[in-house]
């Protein structure tokens, strides 16, 4: 897994209204489908939504198999709570809580479908503005973003490469031999990290007390 | 760690500004937890039954780096999870997850790891002078209360929101995870013990300073 194929995460791209739509009114959609989710009681609804929000997906030229792909990893527990629902209070009931999550999640994809990832986590460095006055410091959220994102790739290799060498001393059923090491390796490799920044005057907070 | 930790007051972590050194412990932290999700599961035991590695992540992120730089660090991470990034366990993302039942894990994970952080700080300055045994012993301790209080307790609310479960179905639903998680705290402990070994600035000088201090 590389830090390019976790920024590409499930975006695509295109032109669409969906795509050229503010990122304010897609986060309101899916704020709107959170607090819908609530209030539809009746199955018919939270079916009429669903269908709306996957028309929405649909239009942004995402395609259908994207759509399942957003929904999969989730079906093997709704199936669970819907029948669990169905015996316990009904069909119609288990219907519409199960439709519920599902409006949710689509609406979910739409805005992670149509919009970059860059684009979405400036959205959040910029959460941090409103904050300044009790301290938050944008630049140094951003920063740590950034950091982050560059380290997912690296520690992700840690873990491949630790596997390998516990395989190879025959402990690959020890979990301490299987963690440890990362762990290790993780703080070493964010005081590295830190050293860096602090030696190019990054990253340290201003003295200005104010 | 760096000169400007003599301005640092335990008693006020408000005016507290992180070094260079805990930013990239925070951003890295944040790191080692989405990559712990990705991760296949680790076999235990001589059965190898598998275990996520990431809820095992999150809490010995709190017993490493103290509530503070814990929170802002398993914060972050889900964070950027619900603004799209896939570091959701099973590659899931965005702000659809807190409309799944296992929005309650999510949310819990920040809050278990500030606790156990706190919770480690008061461990570590108690038993100072003590064996390395009854520190082990009192760790866990932290980390099972804090997972009890934090983890379960959101969860089993998060499956009765989004489930619509009742409380006993809920609370039986998450009861599979216990075993689980002790083995995980078990091994949490154990491998902050030996990363505060490794590492003694990176969270047991800090807490010996304050307590010159206090």
């Amino acid at each position: 897994m590389s830090g390019h194929s976790l920024l590409l995460a499930s975006y695509v791209p295109g032109t669409s209204v969906v795509h050229r739509s503010p990122l304010w009114l897609k986060f309101l959609l899916v704020l709107g489908c959170g607090m819908a989710s609530f209030l539809i009681a009746d199955w018919a609804v939270a079916a009429g939504v669903l269908a709306l929000m996957c028309g929405v997906f649909l239009l942004s030229g995402a395609g259908a198999s994207r759509l399942v792909r957003a929904v999969r990893p989730l079906l093997p527990v709704l199936l669970a709570i819907g029948l669990f629902q169905w015996w316990q209070l009904g069909a119609p009931t288990a219907a519409r809580i199960v439709l519920n999550v599902l409006v949710c999640v689509v609406a979910a994809s739409i805005l992670t479908a149509t919009t970059p990832v860059q684009a979405l986590l400036d959205g959040v460095a910029s959460l941090a503005g409103p904050f300044r006055r009790f301290g938050a410091d944008p630049e140094r959220f951003a920063l740590t973003i950034a950091i982050m994102l560059r380290s997912i790739p690296f520690i992700a290799g840690a873990y491949a490469g630790v596997r390998d060498s516990a395989r190879a001393r025959g402990l690959e059923r020890n979990p301490r031999a299987l963690v440890l090491p990362v762990f290790i390796t993780t703080v070493a490799f964010a005081r590295q990290t830190g050293e860096a920044l602090a030696a190019r005057g990054l990253g340290e907070a201003d003295d200005l007390d104010d | 760690m760096t000169q400007t930790d003599n301005s640092v007051t335990a008693r006020s972590p408000r005016r507290t500004r992180w070094s260079a050194t805990d930013l990239g412990l925070i951003a890295v932290f944040a790191a080692l937890v989405a990559a712990s999700a990705l991760v296949a599961a680790i076999p235990v035991g001589g059965l190898g039954v598998p275990i996520t590695v990431q809820t095992l992540a999150v809490m010995l992120t709190g017993l490493a780096l103290g509530p503070g730089r814990a929170f802002a660090a398993v914060g972050l991470y889900v964070l950027l999870g619900i603004a799209g990034l896939p570091i959701f366990s099973g590659g899931r993302s965005g702000p659809g997850i807190l409309a799944t039942p296992s929005a309650g894990y999510i949310i819990a994970f920040p809050l278990a790891a500030a606790a156990a952080g706190w919770l480690a700080v008061v461990v570590l300055r108690r038993t100072a002078a003590r064996s390395g045994k009854i520190r082990g012993v009192l760790l866990f301790a932290a980390a099972m209360v804090s997972s009890i209080i934090f983890v379960h307790t959101l969860g089993v609310l998060g499956m009765m929101v989004n489930a619509k479960l009742s409380l006993s179905a809920a609370f039986l639903a998450d009861l599979p995870f216990y075993p689980g998680d002790i083995i995980k705290n078990v091994l949490a402990v154990s491998i902050a013990l030996s990363l505060h070994k490794a590492f003694p600035d990176l969270l047991l000088r800090r807490v010996r300073k304050a307590d010159v201090r206090l």
